[in-house]
């Protein structure tokens, strides 16, 4: 089974970080870090865990955010031997000075002050949050979850195994905000590239949710994909020509949804994609979180755990990393 | 074949390079920024779709011309090959024997059609690490599913728990987040899988599903869910900062405001023309100024750059050859048939 971290000793210092997302993104590269194979110890402060009391809550009061994060992670003193260390750069000062590779969370990076922050501060300054949702008047809609401190977290682990497998000593440096706007390239390079940004709600955005009748299902389509759409819902409407090109019907948006709208609404989620699948359109059901559990392509996978708890979401010669499994287990 | 930089992580690793737009393409960027030496292989039939831009002005060269193309792929080898073609596919068998990692993000069953399925080369090249990253995984009755990241959003539980108002929002072409995000944690796996090569002699096979990694990004909301805990929208309420609020600027904007700090929502032009946005890595530039995908980490022994702009299609078809063995004659011969080209093909019979 393999396990690239075996015998490796990694220090979480999320539970040490001043501030959240900075906490929030070690916690979930330790937690990779774990699930590759490195023994992780995660020292907690005098109070106790700083997850244990965060949502969402689970019925018996505790937290679902700790146990996805700090599942098989042993909780235990900064003190031994450690290959790597993680966290904000105050809790590495005082923790990890011998540590040989670190890796050190800040708002803006290594040489600029770190001001309190939000993760939905970080989402509004690198613009991630103001490209997504419906046009203006309408506010900017926050992706859900804690993506910021997360994707942060995936890119610290990324460079903490490639410190790894250089040797030596390192101190790796990830900016929440540098992530944040790397992940909203197309903004940022709409602007310096090409001398327009995209903007919330353009008549670029042809791409929505639509109810149908059990829900919604998201309306992704290539122009490529427009005339077999247009015939799939069969409206002679559609061929109108201000529906004819992608900007039309951005455009034209309203009156797209009043002629596609009912064609949408008289079906299942389900019967919608199948149709539109059947003609390479790639349209998919909005699916909740609850009906994920039940999902038959996760269940054929075995992706998630009887608790919800999702494994690694690699497949590695076909196996699931084994270290997740027995956390799944937890 | 210029030589990467000894003191970086991935010095002396070769990755081939079959990614296209970003979830592929943009993975092997970040193998390239940490070390390794990436030759993207493109067929004349079918080049990588970044290539059509808006604006193309079609009597020039407008495939080596858009600026997105250039922006992810800056620094990498171009090498323009059939791999429809059998003398295409040998050519690509030859370069796997020295190379350490293979990327792709085709369709699932675009590989087998090759003649190349992972499978076959895991059994070929036992010390190559293949990354396969699709919508849905290898296997699954979804297997076959298209979708584009937004669509990824939806059935992965993202856009469900996304959106101020009455409906789910996906984020859309301008983001399209599932195919950002997996950039981060495809390379990772990719180099934890070399250091498991390291420690056991062995490549491996990974299958990186962009819709399992949306919703692992969620997982303590699956975790609530399955302890029948409430998992709804809350728009731009975040639990865990319950005192933050987003509120309507005098101008027609939006500020965020949180005890102890606040934010401007930023727009394209915000932020590119921000200090910490210009002073940090999210974009860099190209040796000939023009500005490159940047590089979401850094390392204070091992500074990390973007060390070349982007090569021409093509441009690096007869160094990469020279280098795999090949000699003149055979490169010319392939030439001349058109296994190798630097046009697409529809452009050189039109």
């Amino acid at each position: 089974m393999p396990a690239p971290l075996a015998g490796r000793r990694v220090l979480d210092l999320g539970a040490l970080c001043a501030q959240r997302p900075h906490a929030l993104a070690a916690s979930m590269a330790a937690k990779l870090c774990g699930a590759y194979g490195a023994e992780v110890v995660r020292p907690r402060p005098a109070g106790g865990e700083p997850f244990a009391a965060l949502p969402p809550l689970l019925p018996d009061g505790s937290s679902a955010l700790d146990r996805f994060l700090n599942a098989g992670k042993r909780p235990g003193p900064a003190t031994g031997r450690f290959d790597a260390a993680i966290g904000d750069g105050a809790a590495l000062a005082a923790h990890a000075a011998g540590v040989p590779v670190k890796a050190r969370l800040s708002v803006f990076g290594p040489d600029e002050p770190d001001p309190p922050m939000t993760e939905l501060g970080l989402a509004a300054l690198s613009g991630l949050l103001g490209i997504v949702g419906e046009a203006p008047p309408a506010p900017p809609a926050r992706l859900a979850g804690h993506q910021i401190a997360y994707s942060a977290g995936l890119a610290t682990c990324t460079a903490l195994l490639a410190a790894l497998r250089a040797g030596g000593e390192e101190m790796v440096d990830v900016s929440l905000l540098d992530v944040a706007a790397w992940l909203n390239w197309k903004v940022a390079a709409g602007v310096m590239v090409i001398g327009s940004a995209p903007v919330r709600g353009s008549a670029r955005a042809t791409w929505f949710t639509v109810p149908a009748r059990d829900g919604h299902v998201a309306l992704v389509y290539q122009e490529k994909d427009w005339p077999a759409l247009r015939d799939l819902i069969g409206d002679p409407r559609l061929h109108e020509e201000r529906f004819a090109t992608g900007p039309a019907r951005g455009a034209n948006r309203a009156a797209l949804l009043e002629v596609i709208g009912p064609w949408f609404a008289a079906r299942t989620r389900a019967e919608i994609t199948a149709a539109a699948q059947a003609r390479r359109v790639p349209i998919g059901p909005v699916k909740w979180p609850a009906e994920l559990l039940e999902d038959a392509q996760y269940r054929a996978r075995g992706f998630l755990a009887q608790d919800g708890t999702p494994s690694l979401p690699v497949g590695w010669d076909g196996q699931r990393l084994a270290r997740e499994m027995e956390d799944a287990a937890v | 074949m210029p030589q990467s930089d000894p003191a970086l992580p991935l010095a002396g690793i070769r990755v081939v390079d079959l990614g296209w737009i970003t979830a592929g393409a943009a993975s092997s960027t970040l193998l390239l920024d940490l070390g390794a030496e990436v030759v993207k292989v493109e067929g004349p039939g079918a080049p990588d779709p970044f290539r059509q831009w808006e604006g193309a002005d079609l009597s020039t060269d407008w495939w080596n011309r858009s600026p997105f193309f250039a922006f992810t792929n800056r620094g990498k080898q171009s090498l323009c090959l059939d791999l429809k073609d059998p003398r295409g596919r040998e050519v690509l068998l030859r370069l796997l024997e020295g190379a350490d990692v293979l990327v792709e993000n085709f369709r699932r069953g675009v590989m087998a059609s090759f003649g190349l399925d992972p499978a076959m080369l895991r059994r070929r090249f036992p010390r190559l690490v293949i990354a396969s990253i699709s919508s849905q995984g290898e296997t699954g009755p979804d297997r076959d599913m298209v979708s584009f990241g937004s669509t990824l959003e939806a059935t992965g539980g993202l856009a469900a728990l996304t959106g101020a108002g009455e409906a789910p929002v996906i984020t859309g072409r301008d983001v399209n987040y599932p195919d950002q995000v997996v950039c981060l944690f495809a390379a990772g796996a990719i180099v934890a899988a070399l250091l498991e090569r390291d420690r056991t002699g062995q490549g491996a096979h990974l299958d990186l599903s962009q819709r399992e990694l949306t919703s692992f990004l969620l997982g303590e909301e699956l975790i609530a869910a399955a302890a029948a805990a409430p998992s709804p929208r809350r728009g731009n309420f975040d639990p865990v900062e319950p005192e933050e609020r987003l509120v309507a600027d005098d101008k027609g904007g939006w500020r965020v405001e949180w005890p102890g700090g606040s934010a401007p929502v930023r727009d394209g032009v915000a932020l590119a023309a921000a200090e910490e946005f210009i002073r940090g890595a999210a974009v860099l530039r190209s040796p000939d100024g023009s500005p490159a995908k940047g590089i979401p980490f850094r390392f204070a022994r091992r500074p990390l750059a973007v060390k070349e702009a982007c090569h021409e299609l093509g441009a690096d078809n007869r160094a990469v050859l020279q280098a795999a063995g090949f000699s003149a004659e055979e490169i010319d011969r392939l030439k001349e048939a058109g296994v190798l080209a630097t046009s697409p093909r529809s452009v050189r019979r039109g």
